[in-house]
């Protein structure tokens, strides 16, 4: 019999309402000093990545939501026994808390933007040709006509870059002021311009959304995925302890890990 | 036990189409099977070489936007570019590379590229 | 009809799955799921020590045409 992690939240005392988690399992919290870790017995094998079991380890951790802070924990985090379990407490406690006590009654939104980048990039085309910088360089040998598709596609390029960094800026201008810290990634593909994810104190979550509906009632030309709130999955800040290292030689680290760790998952896959 | 969690969009379409190409990149790791060795070997030395191409050809866009370079200077310049992208070309055919194959993920660092 | 409805179940299942599998708290050695970063390149580099170690004793050269015999 394994157990199964879904998080840490900042409370020793047991779950009060029954909580159901995977193999439809009572959930309960392992206390360590004053925090504790949400687990559920596992019978079986290692869960498969289903839908079900995906959304039953989500619905555990939104519902500690209600009423704790709680660090959410990988899909599939599982440990032979309770020892275990206590001994990586005692190594990560101190990141836990820091953790637990900077995200404290806030939580998570995500906001995804999608732009039309053929459209946008045929414009900046047609500017460029406008402009006159095909001047900058003649086209008198097979050269210099390379180099001049090459620079004519970095100008294109990097103008496309800069109006969306432009863009980005404006709306995060809005949304930024209701969020403690935010984490924005530009242009993960041509079309998804934004991918970012702000996390919010409780209190200001309306505020938040007005914010989202104010650009999204400006700026109609784009396209937008409004998602939360969730536990602060992307705000948790933990160091890197130990170097992971399976099958490398390294034995002693190696073990050292599975010292510290209660090392399991890897056998059971 | 309530769920919280709204995910809202009138375009789903939209961002599933584009989630998913994140999703589809073939895999960058790194092949560490002795029999694909060589053909990894290949990958990771090209995907080096691709990254100093793509930095010299930056580098060269920037000079060309300052007016920096010379007529003489842009065909020196201009002609290495072409060799190199040739070269890199003829041995991603005979490695059977894919450009996306060229790529290393760092992690949290991203891509390499 | 049947397809908006499909594609938001998607897209908010994907949502889900982004957390919940790339970015939840690691804190026991599933590394071997998402075999980890630094250490992927660092058993890269190793592997690429040594072939080539072993290139340069078979055929003289690093550099080799795969179809080479090794002499």
């Amino acid at each position: 019999m394994k157990i199964y992690v879904y998080g840490i939240i900042d409370s020793n005392k047991q779950v009060d309402e029954p909580v159901y988690g995977l193999e439809k399992a009572r959930v309960y919290n392992i206390p360590f000093r004053d925090i504790g870790v949400v687990a559920s017995d596992l019978t079986g094998l290692m869960p498969d990545v289903t839908e079900d079991n995906i959304l039953a380890h989500e619905d555990v951790v939104e519902s500690l939501m209600e009423n704790f802070t709680v660090l959410p924990v990988k899909f599939l985090t599982v440990f032979d026994a309770k020892e275990n379990i206590l001994s990586m407490m005692g190594d990560y406690y101190t990141d836990f808390k820091d953790n637990l006590n900077r995200l404290r009654n806030k939580v998570e939104f995500g906001i995804k933007v999608i732009w039309p980048a053929e459209k946008i990039k045929e414009h900046i085309t047609s500017c460029y040709w406008k402009s006159g910088w095909k001047e900058a360089v003649s086209d008198d040998s097979p050269i210099k006509r390379f180099i001049r598709e090459k620079f004519e596609k970095y100008k294109i390029d990097k103008e496309f870059t800069e109006k969306a960094n432009r863009l980005v800026t404006t709306i995060d201008i809005f949304l930024g002021k209701s969020a403690a810290e935010k984490k924005l990634e530009k242009l993960k593909t041509e079309n998804l311009l934004l991918d970012g994810v702000y996390l919010v104190e409780k209190d200001k979550q309306s505020n938040f959304k007005e914010a989202f509906e104010h650009i999204r009632s400006a700026r109609t030309d784009l396209r937008y995925l409004f998602s939360g709130p969730w536990p602060p999955y992307n705000f948790v800040i933990l160091p890197r302890k130990y170097c992971q290292l399976r099958d490398s030689g390294r034995a002693d680290i190696s073990d050292k890990v599975i010292q510290h760790q209660g090392l399991v998952g890897a056998d059971a896959i | 036990m309530t769920i919280n969690r709204i995910v809202e969009t009138d375009f789903p379409e939209d961002f599933v189409e584009e989630i998913e190409k994140l999703q589809d990149a073939l895999p960058r790791r790194i092949d560490a099977n002795p029999k694909n060795v060589e053909k990894g070997l290949a990958k990771l030395v090209l995907t080096l070489i691709e990254l100093i191409r793509k930095l010299l050809e930056k580098q060269a866009m920037r000079r060309v936007e300052a007016g920096s370079l010379s007529e003489e200077e842009i065909e020196r310049v201009g002609e290495t570019l072409m060799k190199l992208e040739n070269k890199v070309r003829e041995l991603k055919e005979i490695f059977g590379l894919k450009n996306e194959e060229l790529n290393i993920n760092l992690g949290p660092l991203g891509d390499l590229m | 009809m049947d397809n908006v409805l499909t594609k938001s179940k998607d897209v908010t299942l994907l949502e889900v799955l982004d957390r919940v599998l790339e970015k939840g708290v690691v804190i026991s050695g599933d590394m071997v799921i998402s075999v980890a970063d630094v250490d992927l390149i660092y058993l890269g580099l190793k592997v690429l020590l040594s072939s080539v170690e072993t290139m340069e004793r078979l055929r003289g050269s690093p550099f080799a045409s795969p179809m080479q015999e090794p002499t």
